[in-house]
């Protein structure tokens, strides 16, 4: 009577541990998907915060005492999550909860010294999921060098298919023209998943009209996307240097998935040992001593004449600030990486070309786990993102078995409004589904919706 | 402030109301009594108000502390309002004053009266007065709450504002859950009561009524000479239930998930069960030495200070002719009152203890001008901000009780009667002393002191603050004023 675990068979018991900002997000995302959530915290203010604006049980003690997390129900939890400042705390905490109870764990590990290790960890401590993000972030920020012309750029299917977000530029030849159209005369292998337009979010259909201002993401593998991007009238090639501001674990990750592909990377940081420790750890990066608010000295580095530019100090204004000053006076790439502050709205309305939320990218991966835990054995939820500012979502889900959708045509599927199927990857094939096309068991398939909480493949249906 | 989601809630508060009231309404179809039509009547009424009030849905379910306590209280003005209606329309309480004194003293577990003579109520009334003490005893909104799915995480503000206590957890992370379970505890604890109660040979009506008058910790009884009348079994019954009720819901949460741990580390109870033993051994001491023992005046000394400390109200004697000592410790437990999280009232047990523990820290600081140290509740050390909330309320409410004394003082009562009658309407007791005694009653205040009275007991079950606000000026502003 009093167990709630399964009682309304809507949510699971999860223990956060750490209210920061990945903490809070994920409470707020998770909440949102009907989950029981309870949150340790060492300050007592952080928790009263969190626990009067969410549907939340609050703990306030040290996340990986035994006696504190039995207090939130170890015992009765499916999932820990830890995420706290502090890598080691965060091992600890899952570790000591792997012994105590029989939950999942999923911990936040950034330090560069165990990123290394993760997969050696996460075997060996029985986590199911161990996430950097300032790892994901670099991830994130690398892809749009490699594709300067694109807003956003994700990749799925292991890499083999993206999805790609662009702003149809004045006069483009899209405009004016129908999905269909694009189909039939432009390319035929590249597949139009979202619009947004005037702030509203549209999965389109064939004779939906693109009009110039529009904000596009399209799916297609890797090679075709680059092929319909030089047909529309779009550079694709890699940036050829950049210029990152602030050294810190983000920046040392992607410099280093720059510097791999032959991109030049200059950094500018304004504390020495840090400088000496990154021109150690980066042997080709160029490592400028400075402070990299100062425009004499952004000048003097040559901030007009570089492609691309990456503010990634830990201060979201500053981030705002400099890549405003580099879109006034030059013509670089700029992604602007924002760590804590919301105000989404105003930060659209700037020019800030791409922008980077870590905090987004950790707890979608987090919930990408939760939502597949949650659902049934007969698809897994690979990946999963946020789209157009989280009005739509992304899901690539793995078929193991056999289920209503799989071995028929598409096109006899009772699919929901609003929802789209974008890929289909058969071992390692990106196939773009057509109506003939028949989901098969071993597939991953990519689904694009407006419709939230998807946890299976079966829920495409109606 | 979002007006709307008040009015919404209110609309939702009426709607249960009057699923409540239909059940005096059945009582008065079983006993063919014509009183109980009126309860029909009004529920109808509260349904229709309560429909239009939640017929449209609020744009965004957002609302902050400053709402849940605007909310709460309201709703509780509004309900003790509809449900003084019954009791004026069918006769049983002419004068609507005195007729919302004895709804607001029932909705609070008060459990004062206006009546001098109970038995001439009909069995339909007998049995609302004492179902608003099973109502108000875990609180409108909290049922609410369990009921009701109401979308968005801020409702714990509701809670914050109705129950009782310096800090306010839940039980399981979702605040509906939180709430159902404290309502089944508190259901099935009633039912047990009621069984043992029949066992005893009580009658249905008395069973159900005496149960919810426990259960809530009101002290409404069905008989002028309140429990004095029953036998010592009953009266048994109804100590062990009053002290199982004051003590705190967590407690029985954390008995049936066999956290035994936990329950010992409970300051709260483990001192609240020490003051009601120790209280009972003086109080038989100084029977004793005034040769006024009996072979039950264990019982009755027990029963007093349980019925007092929950903040129930019963008696089975008149305390007003016990020694001076005595007497004095219960208007000690008056104030002391029951613990956070129980249905009983007062300034609660745990209260007392953080400004006991604060105090001494203070004396400590003098002693060690450098010291830090923290005030520490079941073994956990409490945030300042607790402790700090802690001294307010005790300022608060002791700011509150000497203007009441001031108030009512033109009635030109004695000393004690005034002192008593203020301390037992602000802690939800019920009687008092020499004219508010347990024998006697608060119809012969004046119309004036008995609105003091409502207040107090208003600002006592909520906890002065959510009532206060309703009076802060930019409140006020915020209410009467329209924002585009």
């Amino acid at each position: 009577m009093f167990n709630n675990k399964r009682s309304d068979n809507t949510g699971l018991n999860i223990i956060i541990v750490g209210c920061g900002k990945v903490g809070t997000t994920l409470v707020e995302r998770l909440i949102k998907e009907g989950h029981d959530i309870t949150v340790i915290d060492k300050d007592f203010e952080d928790v009263q915060t969190i626990s009067s604006t969410y549907d939340v049980m609050g703990i306030t003690g040290n996340g990986a005492s035994y006696s504190v997390q039995m207090e939130a129900g170890i015992d009765n939890a499916d999932l820990i999550i830890a995420v706290t400042d502090s890598d080691e705390l965060n091992l600890l905490c899952c570790t000591v909860a792997r012994r105590v109870g029989n939950c999942a764990a999923i911990a936040r590990v950034r330090t560069p010294d165990y990123s290394k290790e993760v997969a050696y960890l996460r075997e060996k401590l029985g986590l199911a999921l161990i996430i950097n993000p300032d790892l994901e972030a670099a991830r994130e920020t690398a892809h749009i060098l490699f594709l300067p012309t694109a807003l956003e750029v994700n990749t799925f299917a292991h890499g083999l298919a993206e999805i790609i977000k662009i702003r149809i530029p004045e006069g483009n030849v899209l405009d004016g023209k129908t999905i269909a159209h694009l189909g039939r005369h432009i390319h035929n292998n590249v597949l139009v998943c979202g619009v947004e337009r005037d702030g509203n979010v549209y999965i389109p259909s064939g004779d939906f009209i693109l009009k110039n201002g529009d904000l596009v993401s399209f799916t297609a593998s890797r090679s075709d996307a680059r092929n319909f991007l030089d047909k529309i009238g779009f550079q694709t090639k890699q940036v050829k240097n950049t210029m990152i501001i602030g050294g810190g674990k983000t920046t040392y990750y992607l410099a280093k998935q720059l510097l791999e592909v032959g991109i030049e990377v200059k950094i500018i940081e304004s504390d020495r040992k840090r400088c000496e420790e990154l021109s150690i750890l980066l042997p080709d990066a160029i490592v400028i001593n400075g402070d990299g608010t100062n425009e004499d000295l952004l000048k003097e580095e040559g901030i007009e004449y570089t492609e691309s530019f990456v503010p990634l100090t830990g201060i979201d204004e500053e981030n705002i600030m400099l890549t405003l000053h580099a879109q006034r006076i030059s013509n670089a790439k700029a992604i602007t990486k924002i760590n804590r502050i919301d105000f989404k709205d105003v930060i659209n309305n700037l020019n800030l070309g791409s922008v980077i939320y870590p905090r987004y990218i950790t707890s979608e991966a987090i919930i990408a786990y939760v939502r597949a835990k949650k659902a049934s054995m007969n698809s897994n939820i690979e990946t999963l993102y946020h789209m157009f500012d989280s009005k739509a979502e992304a899901i690539e889900f793995l078929i193991d078995s056999k289920s209503p959708v799989t071995d028929t045509p598409l096109m006899d599927l009772n699919l929901k409004d609003n929802l789209l199927i974008a890929c289909i990857n058969r071992n390692g094939k990106i196939i773009m589904p057509r109506g003939t096309s028949k989901i098969m068991v071993g597939d991953t398939v990519m689904i694009v919706t407006t419709h939230f909480g998807l946890k299976e493949i079966r829920d495409i249906l109606k | 402030m979002n007006k709307s989601v008040i009015r919404y809630i209110l609309g939702c508060v009426l709607k249960v109301e009057a699923a409540f009231l239909l059940l005096p309404s059945l009582v008065g179809f079983i006993y063919k009594e014509k009183q109980g039509i009126a309860f029909v009547i009004v529920a109808a009424l509260c349904f229709i108000l309560g429909t239009i009030m939640s017929f449209k849905k609020p744009e965004n379910f957002l609302f902050y502390l400053k709402e849940g306590c605007v909310a709460t209280a309201l709703s509780w003005i509004f309900l003790s309002i509809f449900g003084a209606l019954p009791f004026v329309i069918n006769g049983d309480i002419p004068s609507f004053t005195n007729a919302l004194f004895e709804t607001i003293s029932g909705f609070t577990t008060t459990g004062a009266s206006i009546l001098s003579d109970v038995e001439a109520l009909s069995y339909s009334s007998l049995f609302w007065r004492s179902f608003t003490h099973w109502i108000g005893g875990m609180g409108v909104l909290v049922f609410l709450l369990a009921i009701i799915p109401l979308s968005g995480g801020s409702h714990i503000n509701l809670m914050k504002a109705e129950s009782p206590g310096p800090t306010v957890g839940k039980l399981v992370p979702k605040i509906r859950h939180t709430a159902r379970i404290l309502y089944i505890i508190y259901i099935v604890m009633t039912i047990i009561q009621i069984i043992f109660m029949l066992c005893g040979g009580e009658s249905l009506f008395t069973s159900l009524t005496l149960s919810f008058g426990t259960a809530g910790t009101g002290g409404f009884s069905i008989k002028n000479d309140s429990i004095a009348s029953y036998s010592a079994y009953t009266q048994w019954v109804i100590t062990i239930f009053m002290i199982l009720f004051g003590i705190n819901f967590n407690a029985y949460y954390l008995l049936l998930f066999k956290k035994f741990k936990q329950i010992f580390r409970m300051d709260e109870v483990r001192w609240y069960l020490i003051i009601i033993a120790f209280s009972t051994i003086v109080i038989v001491l100084n029977l004793n030495a005034h040769h006024m023992a009996s072979s039950d005046s264990i019982r009755h000394a027990l029963f007093q200070v349980a019925s007092i400390i929950t903040t129930s109200g019963y008696a089975t004697l008149d305390f007003d002719l016990w020694p001076s000592a005595s007497k004095l410790i219960l208007v000690g437990l008056i104030f002391i009152g029951a613990c956070a999280g129980s249905t009983g009232g007062g300034i609660k047990v745990s209260r007392m203890l953080i400004a006991i523990k604060n105090a001494v820290r203070e004396m400590y600081s003098y002693i060690h001008p450098r010291s830090i140290k923290q005030v520490k509740m079941d073994g956990k050390p409490l945030d300042n901000s607790v402790v700090r909330s802690v001294s307010v309320y005790l300022l608060t409410f002791f700011i509150i009780f000497s203007i009441s004394l001031f108030a009512i003082s033109f009635d030109n009562k004695d000393f004690t009667t005034n002192f008593t009658a203020v301390a037992t309407t602000l802690n939800n007791v019920g009687p008092g002393l020499s004219m508010v005694g347990p024998t006697q009653n608060f119809g012969h205040f004046s119309v004036f002191a008995k609105y003091v009275f409502m207040f107090d007991m208003l600002a006592g079950r909520l906890e002065l603050f959510p009532l206060l606000i309703l009076f802060h000026p930019s409140l006020l502003k915020d209410w009467f004023t329209k924002r585009k």
